[in-house]
């Protein structure tokens, strides 16, 4: 990364002209910012939720193998996962290229993440629920679709709103293994122009703007769902 | 002579739209215990919290000794809020005892009882510490002097909470609800401790719902329904027979409160 | 790997370490402070201290970095990276920090506070010797949770060109092209470093149980 003696560029001011003439650029990086986000994320919650489901209702064995999964991937930091998917990956036959690098990095980091939060949601409905579900002669199966789901999906509302944005900010850091995503896009134009404050000013309005968008809708989401609040004391 | 160490006059209190207390007028005499009982939402615990000012009445005074408690109305009735110096003045002669113990968590029992000589009297450490160890032993609880809080049962934790209000010296103790939180076989420990005070002549204003208790240990009894006093008096004026026939509701539902011997 | 190679990135590691402690500790002093600001009934005080919030938790740490990184010297400040990258990290824990004090102070029971007011306890005084305490314990997982995620973090410092851990693994590897190796000494090196800490909160916790089982 290159320092300058002033990282403000020949224009003092931030140059609105400047942004609209690379905007089909800037709002490409977007786009595929948002893809990854919302691709990672579905996988994300989709594995962590066969993993929590793998560990709750699986073999003993089985628990600890994915527990050790969760803890590895919990405790280590998501760039050095990526390092060691798309350079190390090569090295093992895996050579991906660096979008679904990106994509299945962060799928694999978010899944253990929701697979904690996943496995709080079945604590968390009452015992009680699930024992009158066996009584009535539900299957396990039966039990977890039409029992432990839907109250579920209420009481981890909260916490899987806030781990879609901590997705949606960690996206950022596949700039790092050369994603066109909108970090590494605006850090070029603001590179080209010597326009450093004001490229990363941009670059951190616009998250700003997309985390508190999502953080609205997420609450509206929650409002909404309220409806159907189960007792649960 | 006795003279009157709480006179509230008029007092009124509003939780949102909903009055909880009615222009209540009392005379609290120094050295007396007076049980303050009533229904479940009769006001008795709001009443006894605005004493302690822990909250704050919407119209009416209350006089301790004498003083004003928080608040100040002059002639034409206009309010105004006293500064907080005043009020902790007035307060420190005023001790309490809250239904959910309140004991500091952090502290031990001998750290509870003389935090208040510590920080606030600036006693040295060493004589606060030994002034609360007196306390502690009064309640007979000296054993337990290290011991935090969640290592002690509910009835100690009451004493010791006790402890720490009478280490202060107040000259009037507040019990609001003292027993209501324990489990039965707890209740007579604490119950023994307020008798001794009483005994001993400390002004006490206990809002409870042990009846016999109150007729017992209370010289005065107010009966408190819906926010109003619907009667205060002695045990006999408010118990003995013939009786209001509010009153004669009130005890049927508190039979197995020791209400059975009075009837 | 060998042995002198696992060496470098131990040492890398202590860096590492050092850069986080500074950030978390500098963090929770600011954050403390944010706290007591987002409280206050003065709005010109209040709202900053909640846009401040808002900003660091809503926006990427490797932003932040790049952003305080380039700001720093435009502002006349030309320190070492190392600083910036600390500076950064400090600010955006201290946002988080910010909003666990917030539930940690909202969590002392009200009436451990009317029993202090009732024994005299001027406000100040309440703050010191009771909510603060209470406070601290209660906020006590979640800053073991902050120390981890902000040590997790500080991999991103090496974007600004501080030798820490992550990369001193990069660095050694453009010249021993050995990324599974390094990267996976490095994981475990965090993971290690991660699980000491998550203890040492375990044992914290328990030194402040106050009695509890």
């Amino acid at each position: 990364m290159r320092r300058t003696q002033n990282g403000l560029g020949p224009r003092m001011r931030f140059d609105f002209a400047l942004v609209a003439s690379r905007l089909p650029e800037i709002l490409q990086a977007l786009g595929l910012t948002l893809m990854i986000w919302i691709v990672s994320l579905a996988a994300a919650a989709l594995l962590g939720f066969l993993v929590a489901v793998g560990r709750r209702f699986g073999p003993r064995g089985l628990d600890h193998l994915l527990g050790a999964y969760v803890e590895l991937f919990r405790g280590t930091p998501f760039l050095i996962q990526l390092f060691l998917l798309y350079f190390g990956g090569p090295y093992l036959g895996l050579s991906l290229d660096a979008i679904p690098a990106g994509v299945v990095g962060l799928s694999i980091y978010g899944a253990a993440y929701f697979s904690e939060i996943f496995r709080t949601g079945f604590e968390a409905v009452p015992r009680g629920h699930v024992e009158a579900g066996e009584c009535v002669g539900l299957s396990r199966a039966q039990i977890v679709r039409r029992i432990l789901l839907p109250e579920m999906t209420m009481l981890i509302l909260p916490a899987t709103v806030n781990m879609a944005i901590i997705l949606l900010k960690e996206t950022a850091v596949m700039s790092v293994i050369t994603v066109p995503e909108l970090t590494s896009t605006i850090s070029a134009i603001g590179s080209e122009y010597y326009a450093f404050v004001e490229s990363y000013s941009l670059l951190a309005l616009c998250y700003w703007g997309l985390v508190e968008l999502c953080g609205w809708l997420g609450r509206l989401a929650e409002a909404r769902l309220s409806r159907y609040r189960f007792a649960t004391s | 002579m006795t003279e009157h160490a709480i006179v509230v006059r008029r007092l009124s209190k509003r939780f949102g739209h909903t009055e909880v207390l009615h222009d209540i007028d009392l005379d609290i005499k120094q050295g007396e215990a007076t049980c303050v009982i009533g229904p479940s939402g009769s006001g008795k615990s709001t009443l006894l919290r605005c004493l302690a000012f822990l909250e704050e009445a919407n119209a009416g005074t209350i006089d301790v000794y004498g003083k004003p408690l928080g608040f100040s109305e002059d002639a034409a009735g206009r309010r105004a809020r006293l500064d907080p110096a005043s009020i902790r003045a007035v307060r420190s002669q005023i001790g309490m005892v809250f239904q959910q113990f309140n004991l500091w968590p952090h502290m031990t029992a001998l750290g509870n009882v003389s935090e208040a000589l510590k920080t606030v009297r600036g006693v040295p450490r060493a004589e606060a510490e030994e002034r609360a160890m007196i306390q502690l032993r009064k309640i007979g609880l000296e054993d337990r002097a290290g011991h935090y809080p969640a290592q002690l049962s509910g009835g100690q934790q009451q004493r010791v909470a006790i402890a720490r209000a009478l280490a202060l010296e107040p000259k009037i103790m507040l019990f609001d609800e003292a027993t209501a939180s324990l489990d039965p076989e707890l209740t007579g420990e604490v119950l023994n401790v307020m008798r001794a005070l009483a005994a001993d002549g400390m002004t006490m204003v206990i809002v409870t719902h042990e009846i016999g208790f109150a007729a017992s240990i209370g010289r005065r009894i107010v009966f408190l329904d819906k926010g109003r006093v619907l009667l205060a008096g002695t045990a006999q004026e408010v118990f003995g027979k013939p009786r209001n026939p509010r009153i004669d509701q009130f005890l049927d539902t508190y039979l197995d409160r020791g209400a059975a011997m009075l009837i | 790997m060998t042995f002198t190679l696992f060496g470098l990135l131990v040492q890398a590691a202590l860096y590492t370490i050092v850069i986080s402690g500074v950030s978390i500790v500098a963090g929770f002093f600011i954050g403390l402070c944010v706290s007591a600001a987002m409280l206050s009934a003065n709005l010109a005080i209040a709202v900053p201290a909640r846009l401040f919030v808002s900003f660091f938790r809503g926006v990427p740490l490797l932003v932040q970095l790049l952003l305080i990184y380039n700001l720093l010297p435009v502002l006349g400040l030309n320190v070492p990276s190392v600083v910036a990258a600390v500076v950064g990290l400090s600010l955006c824990t201290a946002a988080y920090q910010a909003e666990n004090l917030r539930g940690g102070f909202a969590g002392v029971p009200r009436g451990l506070l009317e029993a202090a007011d009732m024994a005299g306890l001027t406000p100040l005084q309440q703050l010191i010797r009771i909510r603060a305490p209470i406070a601290f314990r209660l906020t006590l997982p979640a800053l073991t949770n902050e120390a981890i995620l902000i040590l997790k973090a500080s991999s991103l410092v090496s974007v600004v060109g501080v030798v820490e851990l992550t990369r001193m693994a990069q660095d050694l590897n453009t010249s021993l092209y050995k990324p599974l190796q390094l990267y996976a000494a490095a994981g475990v090196l965090y993971f290690l470093i991660n699980r000491a800490v998550a203890a040492a909160g375990k044992c914290a916790e328990r030194r402040m149980a106050w009695g509890r089982a």
